[in-house]
């Protein structure tokens, strides 16, 4: 087995690497599914399952923003900060000028959050200031803006339109309004990164940032549209966020940025960027999303879901850059090939 | 060859002073209580467990890593503390078992950063979350109030007819200690070595991997007692506690002039740092504008110290640009063929 | 040799700059309007910025200059820096409402040393590290109404849970303990209270904790929400699940915020007070307090403007307490004559 594994091109390595992690993430569904099914009477209802993926849909959609920069090898930790400023303006909006119709008030938050994606992009891009400290201060930032707007006051669901606020309880076809929406996202992110040329060099950039710009990639261009993507699907996010958490004060989403990382680590993205696909991350996010419902119905001290998500994220984090290294190995294996052209290589 | 007042002039430091003299003069202007002698001795005194926690964190970073799970830390060192403390154990004791803990969990991220070479910022990222998981399991949302006066008075107590805050001693005292092992002593210049230049270092005998343990060891500590100063601070244990402070960390770092890939940095530019951040905070406190409209201040703060050392050192280098990323140490020249192999390889 | 001198240098530059400007003192102003600093738990719930803006009407009607600021998130940690700082800047007295009752108290010490006045209102701080404690209405009777009311709506049978503000609140826990008394009683031996969970009077956690409530109790029949910003999000909750009627929900709302949901019929009764009316007469306790009418001696009276005559007392074992009055009761009959 180990043998075939080596003589694998690494085309094929990576691309079996990535089936692995993502039938693992099944795999970890099923048995969590049959652990609570079977110790939590109503963990397997219609409803409570309808309650997971409502929960899961804005992650997922924000999830997908940050897995395009976590790509890339940077991170977005302001995300979080976006979904709160964001969800007000649209609350805001929708309180002042009841008449706008939903789908301009969803492109309105979009756009800004494009806007301060930008912001982060260029930072990173152009100011040279690594990701990690750009996106924390702009996670201050962003936040303090969202407490300047809301002057201290906050927008309560009986000021906002009945027909956003159903928006949330809508279920065409059983499944949650809001879930069809994070589908969506989660197919055009899919599809984006599989066929958009300047999309599939987000994983160029992360694996080997060098390599990259030899192959004539524009990285700084790259980043600043990944950020500007997570900055406007956080955006979207808090729209989403406005409409199932209609009550919206200065604190909105606080600490968010860290559920929408988890999903994405557990779903297989690399945190040094390079591997990952959203397929992943989306079956990451169901899946904490699962382990946490299980607890709440299992009645257990909900502190525990922020320790396990935080172990979670630790072990993903181990059991990935265990699987990055040999990834490595067998890369420079190849490119020690390319360079030497061997004579004709064993067949396993 | 330039002057010896030239080169004090144009140091990080210097620049440093000069700004929290501006600050003070801005403070002033906004509330007429700022040059009061007791408020300014007292500016540090909320700040100084942010100190505490900065000093451990610019040994990590002068190493090239990064640690983002020291509030965390913090957390779940001082819960562990009060509930065995509330159990009816004596302050200092349950304190000293609490210190343990925190160096124990500074060890974890050791271990897995250090031994297992995994990426620190993803391995902190998580334990960040983990750590005050840990808190809320040990406290859930309660607090402990209950701490004797004998404890909290390093924390919140004052000396000298009340106005010198004990924490201010506390804080310089750890200045100086830190101060003199990173400049002073041997283990002090590995870290410089090993941020410079891990393989280099490695070769040239260095305990590498030793002394990366060991930085996030002393991490983990220095959020312990910053914890025991918060308590004695604020006067209470919670397990959401200093949850926010990381931005101000961080900009104390930062703003010290420690070079955030490693390498470079100096302990009193982050306790001038970390005076300025206080500053800052305390300033606008007393106009009373929100902690919010703080975070943004500190923030842009944070940004600019570094687009000013990438252009300080830009400048000094004859415009070579600064690093988009940070190598990944290891992986070897050749990038042409990689970059071939990558294109290739996408699923 | 460099390194050293500079840091000494530096080190010289700030201790002189210090010492400069501490010569340059402030001088110390005779009173003729007290400053007054009112400290609520924090600044982004509306209930709390009523309690403000009673308390500045109160303050122009004196003469005293009122300030109203706090944290951002609702943490008794948070408020110590602005303790100190009101001690600081010279307020005369300090009216706080915290959610941490231990937490903030030696900081309030310490600012009682320097000679602020302290005043507790709403959420009461630990007794001896206040003058006064200005109640909203009579804790028991709070506590009694809540369990009264979600008695009658669920027959008096069934499973309930609460949904509270931060655990360590005293107000949140004395009304509590009060509901677990009234429920002793035997006409309420049918209703088993399950849960009391915790939204930190965070309206995004509210609105998890009422789904998780729903979700591991799927019997449940009333959510009872000693907070307004907890009923509201039960309320929302209640109305997205399509559970409104079938879980009745009861507490203390905001006839404003809840007016959709009572025509909706997700709550048919809830109580409050006046909260503008609370936040003046905190103010004018502390007036009267620095004015030395007030020391907190049982039996003494005064007058808080045009609100009345007001007496200290002990109320429910906790004193010296001035009481603002029983709760308003809020029903679809007379939901729209209120408008706050």
């Amino acid at each position: 087995m180990i043998a075939r594994v080596r003589a694998m091109r690494p085309q094929e390595l990576a691309a079996a690497a990535f089936r692995l992690r993502e039938i693992g993430i099944v795999l970890a569904l099923l048995v969590v599914i049959v652990f609570f099914g079977a110790r939590a009477s109503n963990f397997l209802s219609v409803s409570n399952w309808q309650d997971i993926a409502q929960n899961v849909s804005i992650v997922v959609v924000v999830a997908v923003g940050e897995t395009m920069v976590v790509l890339t090898r940077n991170i977005d930790l302001s995300v979080g900060s976006i979904v709160g400023l964001c969800g007000y303006l649209v609350a805001a909006t929708l309180a002042h000028h009841p008449g706008v119709p939903v789908e301009v008030v969803a492109l309105i938050a979009m756009a800004a959050g494009l806007g301060l994606g930008l912001i982060n992009g260029l930072l990173v891009a152009v100011a040279r200031i690594p990701a990690i400290i750009a996106t924390l201060a702009t996670l201050a930032i962003y936040r303090g803006i969202d407490a300047e707007i809301t002057g201290g006051k906050n927008i309560t669901a009986s000021q906002l339109p009945d027909r956003f606020l159903s928006l949330a309880a809508s279920k065409p076809l059983g499944f949650p309004a809001l879930a069809w929406i994070a589908l969506g996202v989660a197919v055009v992110g899919a599809a984006t990164l599989r066929f958009v040329p300047w999309a599939r060099d987000f994983y160029a950039i992360g694996s080997n940032p060098d390599a990259a710009r030899f192959a004539g990639i524009p990285a700084g261009r790259r980043i600043i549209i990944a950020f500007a993507l997570s900055g406007a699907l956080a955006g979207l996010g808090g729209f989403l966020f406005a409409s199932r958490f209609p009550t919206l004060d200065s604190g909105a989403a606080n600490g968010f940025e860290l559920t929408v990382i988890t999903a994405v680590v557990i779903g297989g993205v690399n945190v040094f960027g390079g591997s990952g696909t959203v397929l992943g991350v989306v079956l990451g996010a169901v899946l904490v999303a699962t382990i946490s419902n299980g607890f709440t119905l299992l009645r257990l001290d909900e502190f525990w879901k922020i320790f396990f998500n935080g172990f979670a994220i630790v072990a993903a984090v181990t059991i990935d850059s265990l699987v990055t290294r040999r990834l490595q190995e067998a890369l420079r294996r190849r490119r020690a090939e390319l360079l030497v052209p061997s004579p004709a290589r064993a067949d396993a | 060859m330039k002057s010896l007042t030239l080169r004090i002039l144009l140091r990080w430091e210097t620049l440093l002073v000069v700004a929290i003299i501006a600050v003070g003069i801005w403070s002033a202007t906004l509330s007429p209580f700022f040059l009061n002698r007791a408020n300014l001795l007292d500016l540090v005194t909320p700040y100084v467990f942010v100190g505490l926690m900065a000093f451990g964190l610019t040994f990590v970073v002068i190493t090239g890593e990064i640690d983002i799970s020291i509030c965390s830390t913090l957390a779940a060192s001082i819960v562990s503390f009060a509930q065995i403390f509330a159990a009816g154990v004596n302050v200092w004791a349950a304190a000293l078992i609490g210190l343990c803990i925190a160096g124990g969990l500074g060890l974890v991220n050791g271990l897995l950063i250090g031994v297992l070479n995994l990426p620190s910022l993803a391995v902190t990222l998580g334990t960040l979350a983990a750590y005050s998981g840990l808190a809320f399991v040990v406290l859930s949302g309660e607090g402990v109030a209950t701490f004797p006066e004998s404890f909290t008075k390093y924390g919140g107590g004052y000396l000298a007819g009340n106005e010198l805050p004990i924490a201010l001693l506390v804080l310089v005292a750890f200045a100086l200690g830190l101060g003199i092992v990173l400049h002073g002593t041997r283990f002090g210049r590995y870290l410089y070595a090993i941020g410079s230049n891990r393989e280099a270092a490695r070769l040239s005998g260095i305990p590498v991997t030793r002394v990366r343990v060991t930085v996030f060891v002393v991490s983990g500590l220095m959020a312990g007692i910053a914890g025991l100063v918060y308590v004695g601070y604020f006067g209470s244990a919670r397990a959401d506690a200093a949850s926010t402070s990381l931005l101000d960390v961080v900009t104390a770092v930062v703003l010290g002039g420690v070079g955030i890939f490693g390498g470079t940095g100096s302990m009193p530019g982050v306790l001038l740092a970390l005076i300025l951040v206080a500053e800052v905070r305390s300033g606008m406190q007393l106009a009373n504008l929100s902690g919010q409209l703080q975070n943004i201040v500190i923030g842009v703060l944070l940004l600019a110290a570094i687009v000013a050392g990438n252009l300080i050192s830009a400048a000094r280098t004859g415009s070579r640009p600064a690093r988009l990323h940070r190598r990944r140490k290891g992986v070897t020249a050749n990038a042409r063929a990689d970059a071939q192999v990558l294109v290739d390889s996408n699923p | 040799m460099h390194k050293r001198t500079l840091v000494v240098l530096t080190g010289l530059a700030v201790v002189v700059a210090a010492a400069v400007m501490a010569t340059l003192g402030t001088a110390g102003t005779a009173k003729t309007h007290y400053k007054i600093f009112i400290l609520p738990k924090a600044t982004g719930i509306p209930v709390f910025t009523q309690n403000g803006n009673g308390a500045k009407k109160a303050g122009k009607e004196l003469g005293d200059v009122v300030t109203y600021n706090g944290p951002t998130t609702v943490s008794g940690a948070a408020q110590v820096p602005f303790i100190n700082n009101a001690a600081r800047q010279g307020y005369n007295a300090i009216v706080i409402s915290t959610p941490d009752a231990n937490a903030v108290a030696p900081a309030l010490k310490r600012a009682a040393a320097r000679g602020v006045k302290i005043i507790s209102y709403d959420g009461d701080t630990a007794r001896d590290a206040r003058t006064i404690f200005v109640a909203p209405s009579t804790n028991s009777l709070i506590g009694q109404y809540e369990v009264q009311w979600m008695g009658a709506q669920i027959n008096y049978k069934g499973q309930i849970a609460i949904l509270s503000a931060n655990a360590t609140s005293a107000n949140q826990n004395t009304w509590i303990t009060f509901m677990k008394q009234e429920l002793r009683k035997s006409k309420y031996k049918n209703m088993e209270l399950v849960k009391i969970a915790y939204g930190n009077d965070d309206p995004t956690t509210s609105a998890q904790q009422a789904q998780a409530l729903l979700q591991s109790y799927p019997n449940l029949k009333g959510i009872i929400s000693p907070t307004t910003v907890g009923i509201q999000a039960a309320a929302q909750e209640l109305k997205q699940e399509g559970k409104c009627g079938k879980v009745q929900l009861t507490g203390l709302g905001l006839p404003n915020d809840m007016r959709k949901y009572v025509k909706s019929g997700c709550t048919t009764k809830f109580g409050l007070w006046n909260e503008s009316n609370l936040g003046y007469l905190a103010a004018y306790v502390a007036h009267n307090v620095l004015d030395g009418k007030l020391n907190g001696t049982l039996g003494q009276s005064f007058k808080a403007g045009t609100l009345g005559t007001f007496k200290v007392a002990k109320v429910d074992g906790n004193s010296p307490v001035v009481v603002l009055g029983p709760p308003l009761v809020f029903t679809p009959q007379n939901i729209d004559k209120y408008h706050f």
